[in-house]
């Protein structure tokens, strides 16, 4: 409980502040409706039948618990083959993330480097190019690259993430340089001293990172339609993108169970991880 | 060297696809017959398109509406959420969630609400007001993308003033009161100038992420109706995906780099300014 805001218990005696007061509740209130409304809305519409759906003026619950939606959505189309697509380029992402990046973070801030300022800033400097800019010569590189159609066109770009390599600088900075000396004292090598030291003491960034790799990597849509052309390489996103999103012949109620499927890991990871997100988000605000 | 690969992989994957921009733009992309210089032909070309201002308006306009839908809304909220005292996590959370939800769920749940038959137009219809063609109204559509993308995206937003505005010294408020100010006067003379370098920055931010916006479009609308929601980096996918332009595409990517590069040093200058304070 806050002792006091800019409000004290003071104000809250004076009749005009209270009514103000209860004005800015209620319209804080309304906010939370609005927030969770359409997310109840895609649940809850998930389990109507379709003519349920379909009704006007639209109703809030549903006219009965319908589960054979969802096994209805989840046969729609290749569900399986698809949610394995978004997770093999999730966890390529963030292995490549977590070795590459963490190796460059670490000598960044605990090894000898030549020319360390210049290093530091080819690697930052590409934060302040938007990335729209490049989007199209980044999708021709890639196709001269011969990574069409692979998943390495994921993975191994998902190591040229300046922020994430930001991230895990700072969060290296922070540790104890006397911990390496000691290490190396008795004997240890640079490898070592990564992956006994500085990897498991970062934990905390890397399950932060994690999060922020999952949901990059269950968001995207637009950039593997461009890169996969077969439809057997589709993650997720993209494949209701394709499918369900411009689709004419699914009953809205189907649709819907779809896009329950879909809404619910992430909405889980948040409710689950919620400590480590909002600490991301403080980082997050440095992000461009 | 632990350097190497991260740096070799910045290269090939960053640098390279980015200078290529800038050469490219000098050439006829062709992927079965090679590349043909130019000139600046394909700068030519962009530079006499119609839909060149078209985008550049469009763009304009929806960086400024997000401005004035979008732009208060978190700071309002964060400073009342910050005066409750109870259930202050649960409304945080919530205010959040819609950012958990997958951009194609919100695309695929907007487009119902926008219906003709839709919740929105239930809701109207229920208050006496005449329905709207959120979709297929031109002076509608942008207005549409952006409510969407504010009901999305303010809660992170509103988390990040939220913490900057409880992180104000409460004996500042004591000391102001004692003083005999006001209440409004406590909020402009204590907390707005306390976030004030963060809403400068979280401004410029704003403007270098909506300028740059066009996959909402894609997704709605495609850019209509009536090329009314045709951003400029939607004109760039446009060019690229529709026309196979691709030396157009990246000369189009060099001019908005140039225009946004002034923008990212701008932030870069807040950026140092909010950590020295």
């Amino acid at each position: 409980m806050v002792e006091r805001g800019i409000l004290s218990r003071y104000d809250f005696r004076r009749p005009g502040v209270k009514l103000v007061y209860g004005l800015v509740i209620l319209i804080i209130a309304l906010m939370v409706v609005s927030m969770l409304y359409p997310i109840f809305v895609t649940l809850f519409n998930g389990l109507k039948t379709n003519a349920a759906v379909n009704s006007f003026p639209p109703t809030f619950f549903p006219d009965g618990w319908h589960w054979r939606n969802y096994r209805e959505g989840w046969q729609f189309f290749d569900m399986p083959l698809y949610l394995r697509n978004t997770l093999l380029i999730f966890g390529g992402n963030a292995m490549v993330i977590f070795v590459v990046l963490g190796a460059a973070a670490f000598s960044l801030s605990h090894l000898r480097v030549p020319y360390k300022r210049a290093v530091t800033t080819f690697f930052l400097m590409t934060l302040f190019i938007p990335p729209t800019t490049y989007i199209i010569p980044n999708f021709v590189n890639i196709k001269e690259l011969g990574l069409m159609n692979s998943f390495w066109a994921f993975w191994l770009p998902a190591g040229a993430n300046a922020f994430y390599l930001l991230l895990l600088k700072t969060f290296m900075d922070g540790i104890h340089h006397e911990l390496f000396e000691a290490a190396r004292m008795d004997g240890a090598s640079d490898w070592r001293c990564f992956s006994r030291i500085a990897l498991p003491l970062s934990v905390p960034i890397y399950s932060t990172l994690a999060i922020f790799i999952f949901s990059t990597a269950w968001n995207d849509w637009f950039w593997p339609s461009l890169i996969m052309h077969k439809s057997t390489m589709y993650p997720l996103s993209t494949a209701i993108y394709k499918y369900v999103i411009g689709a004419r012949q699914l009953d809205l109620n189907i649709r819907f169970a779809i896009l329950s499927i879909v809404m619910i890991p992430p909405i889980a990871v948040f409710l689950l991880f919620q400590r480590f997100i909002m600490r991301g988000l403080q980082l997050g605000s440095v992000k461009g | 060297m632990f350097v190497l690969p991260a740096a070799a992989i910045f290269i090939v994957f960053l640098w390279l696809p980015i200078a290529k921009g800038f050469v490219y733009s000098f050439y006829q992309v062709d992927f079965v017959h090679g590349n043909t210089f130019v000139g600046w032909d394909n700068y030519r070309t962009v530079l006499s398109d119609r839909d060149l201002l078209v985008a550049v308006r469009n763009t304009l306009y929806f960086v400024g509406l997000c401005l004035t839908i979008g732009f208060w809304v978190p700071i309002f909220f964060a400073l009342a959420v910050s005066e409750l005292r109870r259930f202050q996590g649960f409304v945080r959370a919530s205010a959040y969630l819609p950012n958990v939800v997958p951009l194609v769920v919100l695309y695929g749940l907007w487009r119902w609400f926008y219906d003709p038959v839709g919740p929105i137009n239930a809701a109207l219809q229920a208050l006496g007001l005449d329905s709207v063609a959120f979709m297929t109204d031109p002076d509608w559509s942008m207005i549409s993308i952006v409510l969407m993308e504010t009901w999305q995206q303010f809660g992170s937003a509103m988390l990040i003033y939220l913490a900057a505005v409880l992180s104000i010294p409460r004996d500042w408020y004591e000391a102001a009161e004692i003083d005999g100010a006001g209440i409004w006067a406590r909020i402009r003379h204590i907390t707005l100038p306390s976030i004030r370098n963060l809403v400068l920055l979280m401004l410029v931010m704003q403007l270098i992420a909506t300028s740059q916006s066009y996959q909402s479009q894609l997704a709605m609308l495609d850019g209509g109706p009536m090329k009314a929601t045709l951003t400029y980096a939607l004109l760039i996918v446009k060019y690229a995906t529709t026309k196979l332009e691709i030396g157009a595409a990246s000369a189009l990517g060099v001019l908005m780099f140039l225009v946004l590069a002034l923008l990212a040093v701008i932030r870069n200058r807040l950026q140092d300014k909010g950590a020295g304070a």
